[in-house]
């Protein structure tokens, strides 16, 4: 029988959204539309439309030693022509947010080729090549793993992940780099990543609901959504995996 | 001279408060008699960006706006999340929910009791006022900021 993945324990609501996310058959629902030419200005790595930088001559110009693991693995786009690394930074707030930290790098690892997450408790970050980045970029912004409100792209001062909401159901940002428009409720962003002013708003549309985002949450929040506590499964799965990094702590010997 | 005998208590929201809704609550409480210290509280928000690429840059914020609060007019400096207060007596509590529930129309809010503001001078109060620090100066400001704390007239 072939292997299938579990990714995750778990039987709410919560533990099914992370496998799903997870999942990389799963095709995630795109809710807003973000041009490319709008994830490089949040970003802020290049000005839109200018050429790539590189680290490296384009790998069909290098005198590559015989590997054959090079021979197995097909390189990225970036990756071939030598692009720069660049990140992007996501801080997800407690508060229902479509996604959080370690979920992200679970699943980027499962979708995406030629990264490098970095897990926080706040914040995460994702490294690759640029325009291997900006492709990846576009899938976190325009899809069910970003919610306007309470999803902030921050490559610097992210604070807010655990901090109440505003009165307006904004994550806070010490750097307000998105926006809400009272009237229209729409969202935009008029900082890039790092709090340098855009010389364009980019927007990213309006915020979830409070009903969709309980029900689309990978957070659990035993106030404003469902407890940890709730998924007996998840305890007992976490339980065992606490208990048995305690017993290796003391090098236990197999009788 | 504050005596650290006096009940304080805190005013928690359960969301953050805008500058208009902050001006609305501070003038309610300020028109209960019997407070005699306060502090706001929330995470900062900076005129300057103070660190990373955009470093001295200007750092516009809808939250950190001037709003008058009895006959003061003061800049908020931190995106305010709960309001510690110093009072006579604990009788003065039920007459502070009172004058302030209006304000909450949309979200919830909680009062509680505890000691939650400095009474007595840290090492850096020490260092900045000296050994006769006025006690009731004692936590309303940052002893490192230029900053003085805000005198509202009372209404006894």
């Amino acid at each position: 029988m072939a292997y299938k993945p579990q990714y995750g324990p778990g039987q709410t609501h919560v533990a099914e959204n992370r496998r799903k996310q997870m999942n990389p058959e799963h095709k995630l629902a795109k809710l807003r539309e973000v041009s490319d030419k709008d994830v490089t200005l949040v970003m802020g790595h290049r000005a839109p439309g200018s050429a790539y930088k590189s680290a490296h001559p384009p790998l069909s110009e290098q005198q590559e030693p015989a590997c054959p693991v090079r021979k197995l693995v097909t390189a990225t786009d970036g990756a071939k022509a030598g692009d720069r690394i660049r990140y992007i930074q996501f801080t997800d707030s407690m508060y229902n947010a479509p996604c959080q930290p370690y979920q992200r790098s679970y699943l980027e690892s499962y979708r995406f080729r030629g990264i490098d997450p970095g897990t926080l408790s706040g914040r995460q970050i994702v490294e690759c090549r640029e325009r291997d980045l900006e492709k990846y970029a576009k899938e976190l912004v325009g899809t069910e793993l970003f919610d306007a409100a309470l999803t902030g792209i921050r490559g610097c001062t992210v604070h807010g992940h655990s901090l109440r909401l505003d009165e307006n159901g904004m994550m806070f940002d010490m750097l307000q780099r998105f926006v809400i428009d009272q009237k229209t409720g729409i969202i935009k962003y008029v900082k890039d990543q790092v709090g340098v002013p855009l010389d364009a708003e980019v927007k990213v549309g309006k915020a979830q609901d409070a009903k969709w985002l309980k029900a689309n949450t990978t957070m659990f929040h035993s106030v404003c959504g469902t407890g940890f506590r709730d998924d007996a499964e998840y305890v007992e799965y976490i339980q065992r995996i606490h208990s048995l990094r305690v017993k290796y702590g003391f090098m236990p010997k197999e009788a | 001279m504050t005596e650290a005998t006096f009940p304080q208590c805190r005013i928690i929201p359960e969301r953050f408060l805008n500058p208009e809704t902050t001006e609305r609550l501070l003038n309610r409480v300020i028109s209960v008699p019997g407070i005699l210290r306060m502090v706001l509280n929330g995470p900062r928000l900076p005129a300057t960006v103070t660190y990373g690429p955009a470093k001295g840059l200007a750092n516009p914020h809808t939250m950190r706006q001037k709003i008058q609060v009895g006959d003061q007019e003061l800049e908020l400096q931190v995106h305010v999340g709960t309001v510690l207060l110093e009072i006579e007596s604990r009788d003065v509590i039920p007459a502070l929910q009172a004058a302030i529930e209006p304000v909450f129309t949309d979200f919830t809010f909680r009062i509680q009791e505890g000691r939650f503001m400095k009474t007595e001078p840290s090492l850096v109060d020490y260092c900045k006022y000296g050994p006769d620090a006025d006690k009731t100066m004692l936590g309303l400001a940052d002893p490192n900021s230029k900053s003085r704390p805000i005198i509202i007239q009372g209404n006894k």
